[in-house]
């Protein structure tokens, strides 16, 4: 269970988050979405105990920012949007800095497994530096996910907190990503993930955060709050949903066959 | 004056014991100059970097820098004893050089007629010769009061001792340097009194010291080197430039304060007379 | 070559960079213990370090002369520069970690101005101390006094990046530049007192040398070069999760602002004891890691202990050169570093370069 009650965010004397009341459950997929610059991923920064906040959070009944960094490392995993490496790590070197601390560290073969996951099998000794964006940030999901490799420990449930997951990936790709989300999800784990794409929100989120001006419009079910007025009122523009156009072709994520979704 | 003393005691010491020293290491310029005027080249093994006349002794091994010595390298050429003039190092080389029990004995230096005595009795002690040291000490001195009462008969030029010539900047000679020295045993007149040591010049300053004469040290290049310090805007405004006074000598020769100092100073003398009419 | 390592190590991955550098840790522990000896068999004396040892173990005498150079000049000296060589060779590699920049060297943190302006005051300002105290120091007033200033600018440094408990690191870079041009301009002004001889001292005191090594110098500087050294392989795991990022390095788990502060520490502590000690000696600090991330990758648990070790055996090497190069005089040892270390340098950018396309 992620609380988090009256979350303010501060940058100098700007207020960028005010007042959010958000909350996750295990065993869901939990989405922020929202248009640019309406605090999504400063939420979720705060939830991850990077900003300093004022507010209560709770984490599994934990105060994140009273954890050793080692134990809510065991906690939880976290996927900025994008990690360039200093220096030139490979593949599976970059993996295996997710297995640092915490019980996974036992588990040597998690490296292969953990590439193998997010459809990188044999990409071990690669370079960090010289894959594309969306090999890259799949290198970081695999090492996230090695970090809380299994989604349940001790009984409490693991997080993954996930920054735009799929933004660097075509749609294949995005699919087979949101499809690991929704099995850590379906074995007990809780993931919170700024998403941008609503369809792929609409296919995958149990709850969806619709964020605009620093503040919580709504939070819900996708069916209740991916809604023509509050969509509309947050991006600033009118839209609508399952409405569908008057030409041209178009193509939804939800249409996709069993082999995409592999 | 108590420095002279201890080194004279020191060298006295060390030439007690056991025969006379002959594997010497020679370290300055002039102290070489002056175990070669005793007649005694023949027992160096080794010499600084400065030590660069008589010319016979740059066949001998350099030790390297005089301040930056390697006590191993000294070690090397075996010696069994050591002249350096005064600044030698760096200290820790020289502990480690004591002891391995070498005698080291340190020529005290200064810039007039008495010291350059001093100078010569210090090494002929320590070499064990103290009649030849007296000898050339008394001729030398003699030579150098010749020298300086012929030089103080013509007029006394401002001259101004520039060490280098940097970017355009001048690093001239104060009070208390060699050059201040042998700019006055030559009956000149040192155009920058207001400083001790070497120290650089605004161009403002060249102007007022107003040098008569410009002296430097030679080096490769020193001709062209003489018209680009005359053209500088600095020294253009100066008598030196108008008259083109610019007057270079060896550096060891005109600085070091040894045995060829009384005929140094009749050199600087004449080119100071020629120079300034 | 690769696949033969690998039988003997047994079952490691294939892609696994880590035992292939830890075995290269056995190599350059043996190519150390080589070059100490050569060290100490190498010299312009002919002093041999075997016929002493025949000599002592035969209970013979030796030799007044043999005695100084092998126990009081080569061993204090070996033993010197392979503290010195291992303290900036890690020093690099850990400023290099924490600010995620392969070029990253002490200097950053404001060592080398600092200890620089001190090593200045103390040579041309030396004379005007009360007697007891230059008294008290003698001749170790120059190294005391580069210690204190590199110490006491990285203090300062860290201070004024270090905001409710958060050390930024991009405001110790700026902070550090501007630090440097300050002591750099201080400098100045005691050059501008400085006479001739001094003018000469502070030359030699920025090219490095190992010849003022004695042993009193050392036990000074060796606790805190140990300790630096001793320290730093523990950083490995936090540098490694730093190449992430601050953020990322937190979220898996390092506790980043307590590694920073010791990471710190650490090499203002070494490299503050190794400027003192040796003067300026360059690219060590630089070169090494960069050669051993070329050679096992940049996994900082293992290229901690390798850069100590290559680092060490390097600068005994550098030190052979310039001792021997033209005796009985010797070189400064900064200059040999900088001839061998300037143009690795360039290859290695210009390799980086090739690599990565910019």
């Amino acid at each position: 269970m992620l609380e988090a009650t009256d979350i303010t965010v501060r940058l100098g004397r700007r207020e960028i988050l005010t007042g959010v009341d958000f909350r996750a459950q295990p065993g869901q997929i939990t989405a922020i979405v929202g248009p640019n610059g309406s605090g999504k991923t400063t939420l979720l920064r705060a939830l991850t105990g990077e900003l300093s906040h004022d507010g209560r959070i709770r984490l599994n009944h934990h105060d994140p920012a009273s954890l050793r960094p080692w134990v809510l490392a065991g906690l939880r995993g976290v996927l900025p949007q994008a990690t360039p490496m200093a220096f030139p790590f490979t593949a599976a070197e970059v993996v295996r800095l997710g297995l640092m601390g915490g019980i996974e560290a036992a588990e040597p073969d998690l490296v292969p497994k953990a590439l193998a996951r997010v459809g990188l099998a044999g990409f071990e000794p690669r370079p960090y530096q010289e894959l594309s964006g969306g090999e890259q940030q799949r290198v970081q999901l695999a090492r996230v996910l090695a970090q809380v490799w299994h989604p349940t420990a001790h009984g409490q449930p693991r997080w993954l907190f996930l920054d735009e997951p799929v933004s660097a990936l075509d749609i294949g790709h995005q699919l087979q990503v949101m499809r690991i989300v929704r099995d850590f999800a379906d074995a007990g784990g809780g993931i919170v993930a700024v998403m941008h794409d609503l369809n792929l929100t609409a296919m995958f989120a149990d709850s969806v955060a619709l964020m605009a001006g620093g503040r919580l419009m709504e939070q819900g079910p996708p069916a209740t709050v991916l809604r023509d007025d509050l969509l509309s009122r947050a991006y600033l523009c009118p839209l609508r949903v399952n409405a569908l156009p008057v030409n041209g072709p178009y193509l939804l994520p939800q249409a996709s066959g069993p082999i995409a979704a592999e | 004056m108590i420095r002279p003393l201890v080194a004279l005691t020191l060298a006295a010491l060390a030439a007690l014991p056991a025969q006379a020293a002959d594997r010497v290491v020679s370290l300055g310029g002039a102290v070489t100059e002056i175990v070669a005027a005793l007649g005694e080249a023949d027992r160096l093994v080794a010499r600084d970097t400065t030590s660069s006349w008589p010319e016979a002794v740059t066949a001998l091994p350099d030790v390297g820098y005089v301040r930056r010595l390697s006590a191993e390298g000294v070690l090397s050429v075996a010696p069994d004893l050591i002249l350096a003039e005064e600044g030698a190092g760096p200290p820790e080389a020289v502990d480690l050089l004591k002891s391995a029990a070498i005698p080291f004995v340190v020529v005290p230096d200064g810039y007039d007629r008495d010291a350059v005595a001093a100078k010569i009795e210090a090494v002929a002690g320590a070499l064990d010769v103290p009649e030849k040291g007296a000898a050339l000490a008394a001729e030398v001195g003699r030579a150098l009061d010749a020298a300086a009462a012929e030089a103080a008969e013509g007029p006394a030029r401002r001259v101004l001792f520039v060490l280098s010539v940097q970017g355009g900047r001048l690093l001239a000679s104060g009070r208390g340097t060699a050059a201040d020295g042998i700019i006055r045993l030559a009956g000149g007149v040192n155009a920058v009194d207001a400083f001790e040591g070497y120290k650089p010049l605004t161009d403002e300053a060249v102007a007022q010291a107003a040098p008569e004469v410009i002296l430097m040290m030679a080096r490769e290049g020193a001709e062209d080197l003489a018209a680009e310090v005359l053209a500088l805007p600095a020294v253009r405004t100066t008598p030196a430039a108008a008259s083109g006074a610019l007057v270079s000598m060896d550096g060891l020769y005109l600085l070091g304060f040894g045995p060829r100092t009384a005929q140094a100073v009749r050199d600087l003398s004449d080119a100071l007379d020629r120079a300034g009419s | 070559m690769v696949a033969l390592l690998h039988e003997v190590s047994g079952p490691a991955p294939h892609w696994d960079r880590t035992p292939r550098a830890w075995r290269l840790t056995v190599l350059l522990v043996l190519a150390l213990a080589v070059m100490s000896a050569a060290s100490l068999a190498v010299g312009a004396a002919g002093t041999s370090p075997w016929a002493v040892l025949a000599d002592i173990m035969a209970g013979r005498e030796v030799a007044l002369a043999d005695r100084v150079v092998l126990f009081e000049i080569r061993l204090p000296r070996l033993a010197m520069g392979a503290l010195v060589g291992a303290a900036l060779a890690v020093s690099g590699a850990v400023m290099q970690g924490l600010f995620r920049n392969p070029l990253a060297d002490p200097g950053l943190v404001g060592v080398s101005a600092g200890a620089g302006l001190g090593a200045i005051s103390a040579i041309v300002l030396g004379g005007l101390l009360p007697a007891g105290i230059a008294g008290a120091l003698g001749y170790h007033l120059v190294p005391v006094a580069a210690f204190a200033g590199g110490w006491a600018t990285t203090l300062v440094l860290y201070g004024i990046a270090t905001r409710r408990g958060q050390t930024s690191v991009a405001t110790m870079l700026l902070g550090g530049i501007a630090l440097g041009a300050l002591a750099g301009a201080l400098s100045g002004i005691l050059v501008y007192m400085a006479d001739d001889a001094q003018l000469r001292d502070l030359t030699f005191w920025g090219l490095g040398s190992l010849a003022g090594a004695t042993w009193t110098k050392l036990a000074a500087a060796a606790p805190l070069m140990i300790l630096a050294l001793v320290a730093a392989p523990m950083l490995g795991r936090g540098l490694n999760g730093l190449s992430l990022g601050e953020a990322a390095a937190a979220h898996v788990g390092i506790p980043v602002q307590r590694l920073k502060t010791v990471a710190i520490l650490t090499v203002a502590g070494a490299t503050g004891a190794a400027v003192a000690v040796s003067g300026g000696i360059g690219f060590v600090g630089i070169v090494v890691p960069h050669l051993l991330r070329l050679a096992t990758g940049p996994d900082h648990r293992p290229l901690l202990v390798n850069a100590a070790l290559l680092g060490a055996a390097l600068l005994i090497g550098a030190d052979m050169i310039a001792r021997s190069l033209i005796a009985p005089a010797e070189l400064p040892i900064g200059i040999v570093t900088a001839i061998l270390g300037g143009p690795v340098f360039l290859w290695i950018l210009l390799r980086r370069r090739g690599l990565l396309g910019f």
